[in-house]
């Protein structure tokens, strides 16, 4: 048997004449009788994947996921009164907690009876991929347990929660097909806005804190009742949890429900 | 991802006929509103930050004219609607009742924009309104946490519309606000 002796630059040449090949008779299979696949060409095989339902984003797909972030903020509140979130002077404003958790159960009824009455059926649970990618890191980093302002921060995600509620109703106005829908939509959206209000004071009180002031220190924008001239649509950041060594907390950035977290109609509780 | 068939939306800078007469009522009340801020402004003795509020709120009224006006292009009248105007003069001149005045104003507003909404159909228009009314709404929870918290005034909006009733509508409308200085 005679030895083979590579040197490393040998070797490098080889492996990579190996996968110019490998690519090239992937390429050429339909010609050599190579067995067809629906996979792009590669090396190696690819399992097939499953097709997701078509879906449509109507009327019906646009109010199940209103009601499903009313359900999002009923959680919210439920957790905070049920946990003891609101606890040293915060724990005053447990009446507007449960105020704002009945709102928010009067809006989730009224949104699903718009949802039956249009042919779908009411959605009655938490928006999953907002609870899993907004609140749950939230609340994991107001619960964790060297944060010094939980009940603070409590408050301020639920600021959050309303801002981001009352831009979802305001974004489907230009979507909703018939002008009542629109209007039923922003009845339930300036509540919303109102609740924002009333949690932008308690964070951040008085008439100066009214319109959009920049916090100097940081360069971020302060807690404001009333941020802008014209309802915006832009994300919105929450700023929460245990500051790191530097006294920094962390921020989140929230936004409205999109294409990967409506509630179609394939979707069920 | 599923596949999406996402209805296409109208998008045009032309306002529907039908829309105009309704962005017009929008516009006027818009402009009587800011005027009575104006005269709160110089005759209400506001001063320091709440004073800056009412400035600030003054120009936001000032701002939806103007985006109105802009959606209206030449069909834009820029008149003030007297009627709501002088009805209120007199209650925002005074430190006493211009706040409560106002916010039943802001109220009365979002109450009519949102009757306007469930009745034009354009979609430039409609999402100007909402845009308009969630900040109305705003306002008049301003006034009820400040200067201290009533819930109570801060989230309930007990106005109705200025506009009368749609046509074939049961819609419980007046022409008269529920402003009470």
């Amino acid at each position: 048997m005679s030895e083979l002796n590579l040197s490393r630059r040998q070797l490098l040449r080889l492996s990579g004449a190996s996968v110019a090949g490998s690519l090239f008779l992937a390429a050429c299979g339909k010609q050599s009788n190579v067995e067809q696949s629906s996979n792009i060409a590669s090396a190696g095989t690819v399992p097939p994947t499953t097709a997701l339902p078509e879906a449509e984003v109507n009327d019906i797909v646009l109010l199940r996921t209103a009601a499903s972030l009313e359900y999002n903020a009923i959680d919210t509140y439920e957790l905070a009164l049920e946990a003891g979130l609101l606890s040293g002077d915060y724990a005053k404003y447990a009446d507007a907690v449960k105020r704002f958790r009945d709102d928010h159960r009067e809006h989730a009824d009224a949104v699903n009876k718009l949802v039956v009455a249009l042919g779908g059926k009411a959605h009655t649970c938490a928006n999953t991929r907002i609870k899993t990618t907004y609140l749950d890191p939230a609340v994991a980093l107001i619960t964790e347990g060297d944060n010094p302002d939980a009940a603070r921060d409590t408050i301020a995600l639920a600021h959050a929660l309303e801002n981001i509620a009352a831009q979802t109703y305001q974004g489907v106005v230009g979507s909703l097909s018939s002008p009542k829908l629109r209007a039923d939509a922003m009845r339930i959206g300036q509540d919303e806005a109102r609740h924002a209000v009333v949690l932008a004071q308690v964070l951040n009180p008085g008439h100066a804190a009214v319109p959009q002031t920049v916090d100097a220190a940081t360069g971020r924008n302060n807690i404001a009742s009333v941020p802008t001239a014209f309802g915006s649509l832009a994300n919105v950041f929450l700023t929460i949890g245990a500051p790191n060594t530097d006294g920094v907390k962390t921020n989140l950035i929230l936004s409205t429900p999109s294409l990967n977290s409506f509630v179609y109609e394939f979707v069920s509780c | 991802m599923p596949s999406l068939s996402t209805r296409p939306r109208v998008k045009s800078n032309a306002v529907p006929e039908a829309d105009k007469a309704l962005l017009i009522v929008a516009q006027s009340a818009e402009l009587a509103v800011h005027d009575l801020y104006l005269n709160a402004i110089t005759k209400a003795g506001f001063a320091g930050d709440e004073l800056a509020t009412m400035q600030l709120f003054a120009d936001h009224h000032l701002a939806y004219v103007q985006a109105i006006g802009g959606l209206l292009g030449s069909d834009a009248p820029f008149e003030r609607d007297d009627a709501i105007y002088q009805q209120f003069v007199g209650a925002t001149s005074s430190g006493a009742t211009a706040t409560r005045t106002l916010q039943a104003l802001e109220n009365t507003l979002a109450a009519t924009h949102t009757d306007i909404l469930s009745r034009i159909v354009g979609t430039n228009g409609a999402e100007l309104v909402a845009s308009i009314i969630v900040v109305e709404a705003r306002h008049a929870a301003v006034f009820g946490s400040l200067p201290t918290m009533s819930l109570t005034s801060a989230l309930d909006n007990p106005a109705v519309s200025l506009l009368p009733p749609a046509t074939g509508t049961t819609t419980e409308t007046t022409t008269e606000t529920t402003v009470a200085p």
